[in-house]
């Protein structure tokens, strides 16, 4: 396998010019030299680490399938978007990097396990130790979340003590879960295409690999060491308990997210409004135009019938017959927004308003062309085009601006457990886009979402995977650019269609509508997860 | 404009909710219920406070620790009555758009939160349950004899036995007080309990984000005494030329004012008890802060940094009304509301501070050096200053204010320099000059 093959390469590779071990989660690998801020970054400092919150382990604990790897990528994600610098270090990658096809002793994670066991153990963890203070020392991360199972009280008072004289600060986070159907549930995902249950009834595979846990790793305790600093997260974020000895600013922030963060499985589509009567004007609020009521309705009956094409595709992949997920639907306060969800809401679906999703204020540039504001404000188009994230026209919100004012929307994104259908300008779509997706500020203000696409976002271990579902039948006026967007002028070198992230493009003009195949589009979570059957840590 | 949206945004538009306080008396709930309800309104969020022993003091304005007990008919019946008054109260609130209530009584019982929960379940509002949890008697009797000194029950009489009567009160609640979930029947509600301020915490089954918010403030709460100081940079430069903004150093007598402040912080401290001292990013602050002692722990915030004025940045409130005419109007009409061209509003600076409140709750003794509009947020946080005032606020150069948070207020004192500055204030609708305040205003 090639991942593995590179992490192997990286685990060995001297500790200055190595980036990441593993390569593999979406999280990890932002090129480091662009520099700039994050996308809802308040403020930066000399050192790169905020909220005086100094150097930070997040350590995990918790036996497999308790959803720990999903519940560090998420978090990694929600960090790095505030802009404090994150990095998951899976000891299971330096694993499989160390010891040949990630097949380890039988007894290697027995308490009295052999000489040999112990010292391979010894040699795996002391790597990914070395790892984290490479990155925490001299790459000025700030949050190391180092994922293992740290199954004894005695080993994670151990490592609280190591971190410690390092001068870093150690938060546990248990994912701790005796609900059965929860733990099936997560069986039944990490078991995914194991050749060793292939053709076993989904149920009896999920109920095999619980045993096997049982027997690899004897013995667990959960956390109630008074003495750490600990957050134990029961039943996948039904309760919480923590232990507070010297909480700071960024351990609150950390349980704060968490209280929205579900393990439940669900999708989320972006759609943009229909085109308004009045195209120009952001204080006119216009509805919706002709066009745009056919085109809320065309979306409608695109995305039925996607969703139930998808779980016949389930069905007769051989999962069990179950109902559709609910559906439900954001809109922003605009008309246009609310205009679009109509066809859904006649037909019975959950439509809520959200004042903070309206488009990006455009301030002076209401109205005005593009070679207008050229005109009138060459200093600024110049300022702009140095930084389109930050900049910030007279009067008007910059995209940071629009992402501090949604991050409360993230967080109910994170909570929310129905599928969910956001239909906002595109301004508003491209901040959402790339939270969930991991998109750098540079890549953000040049997002595209043509309005004969619903985005598609499905979650995975690893990283998200965004499908596009292409709307068929819309007139091309309406589909390009989009006209109502306001005309903040992006540099002139990306006014072309470019795609958001490499492999994320546009369908071809012409292609036969409705019969075309669904594009994946960063489909590499899945094999990843299929040795996890192995993976213990 | 700002957009409309209400403040940052935190509120779901079809979600209410009663935050119902729980636990035995002296247990800071009434300083949580306030805190709670301050911060929800600072960030824009309609929020209210119904003291079910406001209610009962109407009937009984002073009653003996024997009103209490569970065995006095009449005294049960009236508190009955008062926690259905305070109810009833909350409710009709949350028909005039209330978003959250706050029902702060001791709700000691299983019996009263099932009571509780059912009214407002029918209509329609999620309720969470925050109990305050103490077995530290040392920070139980801190809190009597606060309260004792504060509580409109004791009023006028003597202290002694008013600490004596409170804690036989205690007592009475005791014999009947069942902590949540105790006996594991009420794992179906919606709760965070608190114990020994804050060193443990359970949360279960928070429904929404709006929960989840109002749980990550209080998480961050503590009741143990402390203060926070305030005070503005030194008079600087553009001070004397009555510029705002810009970066520059301070003038002679800014120079003055930061000799000067250590000895004013050691009176005002009443100790060489070390403070930890957050100044901007800014010269003026950190020149303003150099001088305090050595041992003090100093950090810079960019959060902390002065409004930032966008193109009028450097000007005169003269060179603003002559260069921009509609701008200077239009800010004196709104003023929390406006924006900068480039630059920022106050609800901007809010938005920017919430962590500094954040950080500022779970502190003690923090001394902040930082600017007129920064200081003028931060000060509407804790004494409540409406949106339309905040703004406005005369707050004097070469001035070291200290606030220390109690029960039902924000106690204020204020310790002049005696060392002349400028002023830097300008009335609403005014001309565009800076002027001596008017007495009635401000700090």
């Amino acid at each position: 396998m090639d991942t593995l093959l590179t992490a192997k390469i990286a685990v060995n590779a001297p500790r200055y010019r190595r980036k990441s071990s593993t390569f593999i989660d979406g999280i990890h690998d932002v090129p480091e030299e662009q520099g700039n801020l994050a996308p809802a970054q308040l403020y930066s400092t000399m050192s790169g680490r905020l909220f005086h919150s100094g150097r930070i382990a997040i350590v995990m604990v918790g036996l497999p399938a308790r959803g720990k790897t999903h519940i560090c990528v998420s978090m990694a994600r929600y960090l790095s978007w505030l802009g404090v610098k994150t990095r998951i270090f899976h000891l299971g990658d330096y694993r499989r990097a160390t010891v040949e096809g990630g097949l380890v002793p039988e007894d290697y994670f027995f308490p009295n396990a052999s000489p040999a066991s112990q010292m391979l153990r010894q040699k795996i963890l002391k790597k990914c130790r070395e790892d984290i203070y490479a990155w925490l020392n001299h790459e000025n991360g700030q949050v190391a979340i180092y994922d293992a199972v740290n199954p004894t009280a005695s080993g994670r008072l151990a490592l609280a003590k190591e971190f410690a004289k390092h001068d870093v600060q150690t938060l546990f986070i248990e994912s701790y879960v005796d609900d059965q159907e929860i733990l099936q549930e997560n069986a039944r995902n990490v078991k995914i295409s194991s050749p060793d249950f292939h053709g076993m009834d989904p149920d009896e595979a999920a109920k095999h690999y619980l045993k096997r846990i049982e027997t690899k790793i004897p013995v667990f305790e959960t956390m109630n060491e008074d003495e750490l600093n600990y957050v134990k997260m029961i039943n996948a974020g039904q309760a919480f308990f923590y232990n507070n000895v010297s909480f700071n600013y960024l351990s609150h922030r950390i349980v704060f997210y968490l209280t929205n963060l579900h393990i439940k499985f669900r999708t989320t589509f972006f759609v943009r409004a229909g085109p308004a009567t009045d195209e120009d004007s952001y204080k006119a609020d216009a509805p919706l135009s002709e066009e745009g009521i056919l085109y809320a309705e065309k979306m409608t009956e695109t995305l039925l019938r996607h969703r139930e094409q998808e779980r016949q595709a389930a069905i007769d992949r051989g999962d069990p017959d179950v109902p559709l997920r609910p559906l439900t639907v954001w809109t922003s306060t605009r008309l246009r927004t609310i205009q679009t969800a109509e066809p859904l809401h006649q037909r019975g679906y959950k439509v809520r308003q959200r004042s903070q999703m309206s488009q990006i204020n455009p301030g002076v540039c209401e109205k005005l062309s593009e070679r207008e504001i050229r005109l009138k404000y060459p200093q600024e188009v110049e300022k702009h085009e140095m930084d389109p994230y930050h900049h910030r026209y007279p009067r008007a919100e910059s995209y940071h601006d629009l992402a501090v004012r949604l991050e409360p929307i993230i967080l109910e994104l994170e909570r929310e457990q129905n599928d969910l259908l956001i239909i906002a300008h595109e301004s508003v779509l491209r901040v959402l886009y790339s939270y969930l997706m991991h998109c750098s500020t540079m890549d953000i203000p040049k997002l595209k979402f043509p309005r004969d696409e619903i985005i598609e976002i499905i979650p995975a271990a690893y990283q998200n995977e965004a499908k596009r579902i292409h709307i068929p039948g819309l007139d091309p006026k309406t589909i390009p650019g989009s006209p109502e967007d306001i005309r903040i002028p992006v540099p002139n070198d990306i006014s072309t269609h470019l795609p958001p992230i490499p492999g994320m493009n546009s369908p071809e003009p012409g292609e036969v509508v409705g019969t075309r195949p669904l594009e994946r589009i960063v489909n590499n979570a899945k094999e990843l997860v299929s040795d996890k059957v192995a993976d213990e840590d | 404009m700002a957009p409309k949206i209400n403040g940052i945004g935190i509120m779901p538009e079809d979600t209410r909710i009663c935050v119902v306080m729980v636990g035995l008396p002296a247990r800071g709930k009434s300083y949580i219920a306030q805190r709670a309800q301050r911060y929800l309104k600072w960030l824009s969020v309609p929020a209210k406070t119904f003291n079910v022993g406001n209610y009962r003091r109407k009937d009984a304005p002073h009653p003996s620790a024997d009103f209490f007990d569970t065995n006095n008919a009449e005294g049960e019946r009236q508190r009955r009555a008062a926690a259905n008054a305070a109810v009833t109260d909350m409710l009709k609130w949350f028909k005039t758009g209330g978003v959250v209530g706050i029902l702060d009584a001791t709700n000691s019982t299983k019996e009263r939160r099932k009571w509780v929960l059912d009214r407002l379940t029918k209509e329609g509002i999620e309720v969470i349950f925050v109990e305050s949890k103490c077995d530290d008697e040392e920070l139980v009797m801190a809190n009597i004899r606060d309260v004792k000194t504060s509580s409109p029950d004791y009023q006028g009489q003597d202290p002694e036995q008013a600490a004596l009567d409170f804690r036989e009160r205690i007592r009475n609640y005791e014999k009947v007080y069942k902590s949540i979930n105790d006996d594991n029947d009420e794992d179906h509600l919606t709760y965070l309990k608190i114990m020994n301020v804050g060193k443990k915490v359970f949360i279960n089954r928070i429904q929404d984000y709006l929960q989840s918010r109002v749980v990550y403030f209080l998480m961050n709460l503590h009741i143990r005494p402390r203060s926070v100081w305030l005070s503005r940079h030194g008079e600087s430069e553009y001070n004397l030329e009555g510029r705002i903004g810009g970066d520059s150093l301070l003038s002679h007598r800014g120079e003055e004012y930061a000799r000067k402040l250590p000895e004013l912080v050691r009176q005002s401290v009443g100790s060489d008890r070390p403070l930890t001292v957050w100044t901007s990013t800014l010269k003026r602050t950190i020149a303003t802060a150099r001088h305090l002692p050595k041992h003090y722990n100093q950090l810079q915030w960019k959060a902390l940094d002065e409004l930032d004025a966008g193109v009028c940045d450097g000007l005169t409130y003269q060179e603003i009304a002559d260069q921009y005419p509609e701008d200077f109007q239009a800010r004196d009409e709104d003023k929390y509301n406006y924006r900068y061209r480039g630059g920022e509003s106050y609800r901007d600076v809010v938005i920017r501070l919430e962590p500094i409140i954040m950080e500022l709750e779970r502190s003690e003794n923090i001394l902040i050096i930082s600017h007129q509009a920064v200081i003028r947020c931060i000060y509407a946080y804790f004494m409540q200053k409406p949106q339309e005032e905040s703004p406005w606020v005369p707050v004097p150069l070469h001035t070291l204010i200290k606030l220390t948070p109690r029960a039902y207020d924000t106690e204020l004192e204020k310790y002049d320099a005696k060392i002349k500055a400028v002023s830097t204030w300008r009335g609403k609708g005014s001309t565009a000059k800076h002027e001596d305040p008017k007495p009635e205003g401000g700090i």
